[in-house]
């Protein structure tokens, strides 16, 4: 890590945090991300609406629904997985009207195709508050045959699509939620460096 | 700045207070081309001064053999809009910019809502070109006074049908900002032109209703206001300069012969922004591009439309 360096690209995530002024407030989390919600169910409750939707299993199989039941007043929604959430906010959103508030908690996977159903109705990610939770694993997006990996841990890894081994880097696409992967082999084949867990 | 000579080829009395202007190439090439909301600054040579003063480009942006503008004579004119009005005559040539856009619409928007109060409808008529070329969903509400001193009316009826939307204060049509802006589906933009109360009740209502800062945006370019005079001492250029009451800062250094930098000329772009090294009694800042706490400490000055509250101003140029 060099010391003021930073790749701009790459997202910064916050802690979640009531918007003040709202017309409504959307809370979709998944996993870990629940304790997340419990957090901001332990500030002020927002006088406008507040709809919650959760997904049980995640990466990393922890269960809050039990205690969301007993938090959260009204409008809250368990899934199973993260498809049925996004599926159920793929119905909520055309009937959502501006001045909503999205609030997010969860894998960066999951984070992000949030983000990708919200900017099909033209909401910017840059409008939704992201918290990140569960694991640090990324996506990656092979540079080479525009496969995305999903949940990689280790610096590098062989791409899902060609098999290439893929350098992970801190470039990120909010496109595709990804960040870049480059043949890390490609001058000396078979040199690879030691291969690492840093994104657990 | 790299200027352009025009020849004004056509004016129009729009209504008592309004003339259009159109403005071509003398040797009848075609203009740069333009995105709907940009803006021209015209340079007037009047009672010995330069006024140079921005003005929406109107037209159509697929259209670059004319500019068109609209300029209303102001109440209490310095002398640009007013020159304007009585000097300015068809077959005299004339500077302008290159045009620059400061409102440019939100190409990812899903839909947009377009609010213009008076003199204010100019920047949309050309959006509404980009817009309807784009096949975007969108709806312009336009406030004036009467509809007798309103401008554009018919032509508006006729470009945006059922899209648009009037309202005549003298008629007691209002219009409802809080109901408009409730009521709007996700990926809305609005956008709003017009008088300063008109320009901060959209926003204050759009940003109390939670719309995203990056969702709301105005144009609103002032005209330098008069003031006490006082006197500004270049730091670099060792020289020093008298502004009187009635000129702007920026008009006064470059009326010295001194080379500043400048676009918008109304306080929203930022481009003239000028160090300030000492002041003797504070700054009268009026423009809407420095932060509240960047007005508050007195080192940055926007002197297109800001003043300084003591007699003398040092400034880093």
């Amino acid at each position: 890590m060099e010391r003021g360096y930073w790749i701009k690209s790459k997202p910064v995530y916050t802690s979640l945090v009531w918007h003040e002024k709202a017309t409504s407030h959307l809370v979709l989390a998944t996993g870990i991300g629940g304790m997340a919600v419990l957090k901001l169910f332990q500030q002020m409750h927002p006088r406008q609406p507040v709809t919650v939707l959760y997904a049980r299993y995640a990466q990393m199989d922890a269960d809050y629904s039990e205690t969301l039941k007993k938090v959260v007043p009204e409008n809250l929604y368990i899934f199973k997985f993260e498809e049925a959430l996004l599926a159920s906010l793929k119905e909520i959103l055309p009937d959502t009207r501006m001045g909503l508030r999205l609030y997010v908690a969860g894998s960066e996977g999951f984070i992000w195709d949030v983000a990708g159903v919200a900017k099909q109705f033209g909401i910017d990610d840059a409008e939704i508050m992201k918290e990140l939770t569960d694991t640090l694993a990324r996506s990656v997006y092979c540079v080479h045959c525009k496969s995305v990996t999903r949940n990689v841990t280790t610096n590098i890894v062989p791409c899902c699509g060609c098999e290439r081994m893929l350098f992970v880097r801190d470039h990120f696409s909010r496109n595709l939620g990804a960040y870049m992967g480059l043949m890390v082999d490609a001058e000396s084949p078979g040199e690879l460096p030691a291969i690492e867990e840093i994104y657990p | 700045m790299n200027m352009i000579d025009v020849k004004v080829a056509a004016i129009k009395q729009v209504t008592p207070l309004i003339k259009h202007f159109t403005f071509v190439k003398e040797d009848g090439s075609e203009l740069p081309s333009f995105s709907g909301g940009s803006h021209i600054v015209v340079a007037l040579d009047a009672d010995g001064r330069t006024y140079r003063n921005p003005y929406s480009l109107m037209g159509s942006p697929t259209e670059t053999d004319a500019y068109h503008i609209s300029v209303r004579r102001q109440e209490n004119s310095r002398g640009g809009s007013a020159f304007m009005h009585e000097n300015v005559s068809v077959g005299m040539t004339l500077k302008i910019t290159h045009p620059v856009n400061l409102f440019t619409l939100a190409k990812m928007a899903h839909k947009h809502i377009l609010i213009a109060g008076g003199i204010g409808i100019t920047p949309f008529m050309s959006q509404i070109e980009d817009l309807k070329r784009l096949g975007v969903e969108y709806e312009l509400h336009y406030a004036f006074r009467s509809y007798a001193q309103a401008a554009f009316v018919d032509e508006l009826k006729k470009s945006c049908g059922s899209s648009l939307y009037c309202y005549g204060d003298s008629d007691g049509e209002r219009l409802d900002m809080q109901g408009l802006l409730s009521w709007q589906p996700l990926g809305t933009h609005v956008y709003v032109c017009g008088p300063s109360p008109m320009v901060v009740s959209v926003i204050e209502t759009a940003r109390n209703l939670g719309w995203p800062e990056h969702s709301i945006h105005n144009e609103q370019f002032l005209s330098p206001p008069v003031g006490e005079p006082f006197k500004v001492q270049l730091a670099k250029s060792e020289i020093e300069v008298e502004v009187p009451a009635e000129m702007s800062m920026l008009e006064a250094i470059e009326a010295a012969g001194v080379k500043a930098e400048y676009l918008c000329r109304g306080g929203v772009c930022g481009r003239c922004e000028l160090g300030v090294l000492e002041h003797d009694g504070g700054l009268e800042h009026h423009d809407h591009f420095l932060t509240e706490s960047e007005k508050a400490s007195c080192r940055k000055i926007m002197p297109c439309v800001s003043r300084s509250k003591g007699k003398r101003l040092l400034l880093d140029l």
